[in-house]
């Protein structure tokens, strides 16, 4: 299965790239390659030009200071390999083990795997848990989206043609519990259904906040409202809430039913993640991982 | 993996220096392969390694739905593509004879002919219908994007039940029938039986619809040379050379002589390789229509959708028993799905028949009923892979025999043992003949490595903690060295012919040439073993060559576990008389008599005569240019000899077990443990041995778990990726126990039985009953595979809102 | 900016060699290394990125080549199987595959080797279920997996006793 032909461009840098998206009307990005290559090689996608960003050091690097800051091309298994990724944010490391396998982590890039807008891969409901910001930069200029806005169908989010994701900023996070699940065939798969939880809380381990994100359940990734408000008020740990927002999980949500599996199904496993990853962030207490 | 044998076998895994001694050196010792430092260093040659000056590649333009009339094909902006240089339809291939499935030497199968690109009607999704050849692989799919196709859908048939029915749409109406073969056999009284029974079992079983899938797709490159009347040159990733021959040649309209099939490595098969394919006729007649060669290489949609699919099959299966739970009779129908095409040359029949013919297994019951059909439908053909009928087969009746016991209230495996045939030669009912087996000792070993009354404790503990776990037994029977004496007794009567040539060079290594192949099997070496062992000569010195039909002795190929005994009796068959000669010549060396002569260690000795001796290169010199001082016979045969071997009918056996842990939220299955139980009666290579048995056992997790190829109501394909058919990866498979067992065959060259399938016979229906087992408190009932969390979460659905699932923590 | 439309030569570094050949934009890693240069020991199974027979070293990292656009690495080193060891000799992690029997047909197994080579590089001492987890990017019809994970281990226990040895 061969791809069909493109022009490949090299811009040397981000203006060049926003440039040459502008110039060529049917181009992609081409970043790690790792999603849009086997599309190409099965010509489901035919872009007339790719801009490849792969070697821009302008968008690659990682900084820790309060707020992690990753530029969008850095490889994923840098950002896993990170330590203080892993120390204050280990709910993007713990996501980032189950996407794909080292060979397409050492290629694909985090904001790749958070701009293709794939509904069932991780990193993107990682985003949502963390209340990530995005940076965005076009032909009209720079805009940060927060990700809660960014998403917005199977393989579409607010990237207009001539725009480049370009940093991902997220918050500090350290004293948040934190879960993830999914429910997968093989490992490294995408999700039948999966969850990333953050909650906040206080004093006596009430929850002030909980951020309920699901992937691979609806045509984006996306927070359960009720599971959220149902948590609120909670103990952290308490067993009667986690069932109970993992069963209301799916409330409001249009869930998905494809090729894969039903949406009943995806009540069931949506159910089980969200209920088993709420009483893992008790049991694993929170921040230092 | 944990290795354990119960015979006197070797336990080292790195030996290739023998210790010297009379009698087998090497049969029976884990030699290292010879065919690994090539493959390892990325020197093997694979179908896709191989360029012919001004080759063209190409590619099919193939049916999009599964079943349409070709109103038009127009390739004009094809060919105006630079870089295509042609495009070939039915219409440019009149001049072939027909591809024709005959099937079995019996009566009651329907014989089918196809062309190789469909004429005026495409029958399933991948159905090929043109063909682009352009300088590149790249240009060749740009060109096929091109082909304009003008197709009329008709309604597809797709359900196999309804594809029975009388009036129902014809798959192929030349056939006048959609039924390739119904078939029927009953032995004893099984209406009584099951009149007289206390109690009847029936279940209902689908077996769901996988295929081979090996990493190297298929290939073919082809050559016509028009020189001396004409001939073609075609490699191919095949697993039977000479058949494939066999039935080409007459296709391609030219003798067989005129007809070369060149196997390289070959990059996995497991019966993918083992049928002969439009593209097989296609590409070497494009060759020959452009003048140029021509490569085509198969992508993975192509080898999922229009290669071949296995063991779909829709299963009824009853048992009649006693309160004390004798067994008293079996009856079952098998249904196969069989696809558009009645594949060439096992047809659908490998699936079905093989499923009724041999169902009564390691069990006495001595009423046996089996009925099949095969009813044609639009979608990919059903070929030979790897278990073929015998893996649904033993998902009907073991799933059945584990409800048996659950109905008696009986332990599965006790209701076993005391239904099962003692170790002697046994004929059933249907009257195959067993060479001697393990049966009760297969399955004991089994629950002992499952440590089963340990088990049955633990499994209580777990359900009072809302886990579930499970364990399911597979014992199962395998005809191996599939020859003439199995196809008869199967009820597929065919010819075989398989024969093997030893040569003894005039340096005194040796050439075995075999009409057997290796696609991972390790037949390089383990042949080499027995050929060493055979003549008394190192293992180095012999080389087994293979493949070519142009240098190699004929054979039927290698599938159906049947090299072990095909590959040891020929050669022994041919390295008896060639031994002769070089044991006379040895003696005239000598001066004594032939019967103080041995060979070992390529040297003729005399027995019991130290220092008396002679190396097998001065006797090899000697039986080459010793003029009239040599025996008659050598001066007139030499030192070679080609001779055919058929076997009596061989059986393998053993005995699959599970214990599987289910996610009743999630509807996942781990597999905790996976025991196989090996006899495949004397052991060439135990290391091969234990590989082909993990192996077959990751294919029989994929089938009872992952692998799945699936049509939509509209006959749309939807598993043409590997993101939807899915291989058992690293993470599904578990560390395997694997136990062998060595009952020496009473029929065959060396009491070898044959390997390769056993694991993907036994597994599926142990992984289900396991997981019948852990889910027994809720009462759920599985009726197909794969078990897929959707479809077990659907069970246990029911389950929970009919009130029978047990109250949850 | 860089821009490449229709054939170009594309250089890369291969087995520690300068090697160069013709290829579009759209010619994969993979055609490029078997059919550009002639080195076949690197396989394709699917073009999608799953089964990871076409697995390689990019700059010192595992990478599937099939998902990788020759042009895309130019000027980057690659390292195939046939770099592994000199003709005739077999490395180490080669030779612990052949040992513990971690092939059949062969055509998983190169980039099963450039996968075990990564894994050690990034964890010399990986328990099973490290290996089983780094190496399930790599499909094996063949094998059921066994023999792999005890060559891999074997390879393990070797480096660490030779190292502890030195």
């Amino acid at each position: 299965m061969k791809p069909p032909t493109f022009d490949y461009l090299r811009p040397s840098s981000v203006a060049e790239a926003i440039e040459a998206l502008t110039a060529y009307p049917d181009s992609k990005v081409l970043a790690g390659g790792q999603s849009l290559i086997p599309m190409m090689n099965m010509r489901l996608a035919r872009p007339t030009a790719l801009v490849d960003i792969g070697r821009l050091d302008d968008l690659s690097g990682i900084e820790a200071n309060g707020s992690l800051k990753v530029g969008a091309t850095t490889r994923q298994e840098t950002v896993l390999a990170h330590q203080d990724v892993g120390g204050r944010w280990p709910l993007v490391t713990s996501a980032l083990t189950h996407v794909g396998h080292p060979a397409t982590r050492a290629r694909g890039t985090f904001g790749g795997s958070i701009a293709h807008g794939e509904p069932a891969s991780e990193l993107p409901a990682v985003m949502l848990a963390l209340d990530a910001r995005f940076t965005l930069r076009g032909s009209s200029g720079e805009r940060v989206v927060d990700a809660q806005d960014f998403f917005l169908g199977h393989y579409t989010t607010v990237l207009a043609e001539d725009e480049l994701l370009v940093e991902v900023e997220i918050p500090d996070a350290s004293g948040s519990a934190w879960g993830f699940g999914e429910v997968v065939r093989r490992h490294g798969d995408y999700a039948l259904a999966g969850t990333a939880i953050r909650l906040d809380t206080e004093g006596d381990e009430r929850i002030t906040q909980a951020r309920v994100a699901l992937f691979g359940v609806a045509s984006r990734p996306i927070r359960s409202a009720a599971a959220e408000e149902r948590l609120v008020g909670t103990r952290l740990g308490d067993a009667a809430a986690a069932a109970a927002a993992g069963r209301i999980a799916l409330s409001g949500i249009e869930v998905a039913a494809d090729s894969f599996v039903s949406a009943a199904y995806r009540h069931d496993a949506a159910a089980a993640v969200v209920e088993r990853a709420l009483l893992e962030a008790a049991s694993r207490g929170r921040g230092e991982s | 993996m944990t290795l354990e044998s119960t015979a006197p076998a070797s336990a080292a895994t790195s030996a290739t220096t023998p210790q010297p001694g009379p009698g087998a050196r090497y049969v029976g010792r884990a030699v290292q392969r010879v065919e690994d430092p090539r493959l390892l260093s990325g020197r093997g040659r694979y179908l896709d390694d191989i360029t012919l000056p001004g080759m063209l590649h190409a590619a099919f333009v193939r049916s999009p739905h599964a079943h349409a009339r070709i109103i038009s094909i127009d390739p004009s902006e094809a060919l105006a593509l630079d870089g295509v240089v042609a495009v070939y339809t039915a219409k440019d291939l009149e001049w072939l004879g027909p591809m024709v499935s005959a099937g079995p030497m019996r009566e009651g199968v329907v014989a089918q002919s196809r062309t190789p690109l469909a004429t005026a009607i495409a029958r399933h999704v991948g159905d090929p219908v043109a063909v682009v050849l352009a300088r590149s692989p790249y240009l060749a799919e740009d060109g096929r994007d091109l082909v304009d196709v003008e197709w009329e859908p008709l309604p597809p048939v797709l359900d196999p039940l309804a594809a029975l029915e009388p009036g129902t749409t014809l798959v192929d109406e030349a056939l006048g029938t959609n039924n390739i073969s119904h078939l029927e056999q009953s032995v004893g009284d099984v209406e009584g039986a099951f009149a007289e029974a206390d109690h009847v079992t029936r279940i209902r079983f689908h077996s769901g619809r996988s295929t081979a899938a090996p990493i190297e797709c298929r290939g073919v490159v082809a050559e016509y040379e028009d020189r001396a009347g004409g001939r073609y040159n075609v490699h191919s990733s095949t697993q039977m050379p000479h058949l494939l021959r066999m039935l080409m040649a007459p296709v391609l309209e030219v003798p067989e002589g005129r007809l070369s099939i060149k196997a390289p490595d070959v990059g996995g098969a497991f019966g993918l390789k083992c049928s002969m394919f439009p593209e097989d006729i296609v590409i070497p007649a494009v060759a020959r229509l452009a003048g140029r060669p021509v490569k085509w290489i198969e992508d993975r949609w192509e080898d999922l959708a229009a290669g071949v699919h296995s063991k779909d099959m829709h299963c009824t299966m009853e048992i009649a028993a006693t309160a004390d739970g004798t067994m008293t009779a079996f009856r079952g129908h098998f249904v196969t799905d069989a696809g558009a095409y009645s594949s060439i040359p096992f047809t659908p029949l490998v699936d079905s028949q093989v499923a009724g013919a041999y169902l009564s297994s390691c069990y006495g019951v001595q009423n046996v009923a089996y009925a099949v059909d095969n009813p044609l439908t639009n979608k990919c053909q059903i070929g030979a892979v790897r278990g073929v009928g015998w893996v649904p087969g033993q998902l009907a009746r073991e799933v059945a025999i584990d409800q048996l016991a659950r109905a008696l209230g009986k332990d599965p495996v006790e209701l076993r043992l005391q239904n099962m045939i003692g170790p002697e030669v046994y004929t059933t009912p249907f009257g195959q003949t067993y060479d001697g087996g393990s049966y009760t000792a297969s399955l004991e070993k089994a629950r002992d490595a499952v440590d089963y009354a340990a088990f049955r404790e633990r499994q209580a503990e777990a359900r009072e903690e809302g886990r579930y776990l499970g364990v399911g037994f597979s014992p199962f029977v395998e005809p191996t060295g599939w020859a003439t004496s199995s196809a008869a007794a199967g009820g597929l009567p065919n010819g075989f012919f398989d024969t093997a040539s030893v040569t003894v060079e005039p340096d005194g290594s040796v050439t075995v040439t075999t009409g057997l192949h290796s696609h991972g099997q390790g037949h390089e070496t383990t042949l080499a073993q027995v050929t060493a062992d055979e003549l008394g000569v190192p293992m180095e010195s012999v080389r087994i060559v293979f493949g070519d039909t142009d240098t190699s002795a004929f054979g039927m190929g290698t599938y159906a576990s049947r090299s072990a005994v095909l590959g040891f009796g020929s050669i022994h068959e041919s390295a008896v008389q060639v031994k002769d000669r070089l044991v006379r010549l040895a003696a005239a060396m000598l001066e004594t008599d032939h019967t103080d002569i041995e060979l070992v260690d390529g040297a003729a000795n005399v027995k019991g005569v130290p220092g008396k001796s002679v190396p097998l290169q001065q006797i090899a010199l000697f039986g080459y240019f010793g003029g009239p001082a040599r025996p008659d016979d050598v001066q007139r045969d030499g030192l070679t000899a080609t001779s055919g071997y058929s076997p009596g009918e061989t059986y393998a056996n053993g005995c699959g077990a599970a214990v599987v842990e289910v996610d009743v939220r999630t509807g996942q299955v781990r597999i905790e443990q996976l025991v196989a139980v090996e006899d495949c009666g004397v052991v060439l290579n135990p290391t091969i041995v234990k590989g082909q048995v993990a192996g077959a056992l990751a294919n029989g997790i994929g089938i009872a778990l992952l692998e799945d190829l699936a049509y939509e109501d509209n006959g749309e394909f939807v598993s043409g990726s590997l993101l939807h058919y899915l291989y058992p990866s690293t993470t599904e498979v578990p560390d395997l126990t694997l136990h062998t067992i060595e009952t020496p065959s009473t029929v065959s060259v060396g009491g070898v039985k044959g390997v390769g399938e056993a694991g993907t016979i036994s597994a599926p229906a142990a992984i289900v009953n396991a997981v019948m087992d852990a889910l027994s408190p809720f009462g759920v009932v599985v009726e197909k595979t794969p078990m897929t969390p959707e479809y077990l979460r659907e069970l246990l659905r029911a389950a929970e809102s009919n009130g029978s699932a047990p109250a949850p923590d | 900016m860089e821009s490449r439309q229709g054939t170009v030569a594309v250089e890369l570094t291969v087995n520690g060699e300068k090697r160069v050949a013709a290829a579009e934009p759209r010619m994969l890693l993979t055609d490029f290394l078997r059919h550009g240069l002639g080195l076949t020991g690197t396989h394709v199974g699917c073009e999608q990125g799953v089964c990871g027979a076409c697995t390689v070293l990019v700059d010192g990292r595992p990478a599937r080549a099939c998902l990788t656009f020759a042009v895309q690495v130019e000027g980057g080193c690659v390292d195939t199987v046939e770099g592994m060891a000199e003709p005739g000799a077999l490395s180490d992690v080669q030779q612990a595959f052949r040992a513990e029997h971690g092939l059949q047909c062969g055509f998983c197994t190169p980039g099963m080797l450039a996968s075990t080579e990564a894994l050690l590089q990034e964890n010399p001492d990986p328990t099973d279920d490290e290996i089983r987890e780094y190496l399930s990017g790599n499909v094996c019809r063949c094998t059921g997996y066994q023999g792999i994970i005890a060559a891999v281990r074997r390879v393990a226990d070797e480096r660490k006793a030779a190292s502890r040895d030195a």
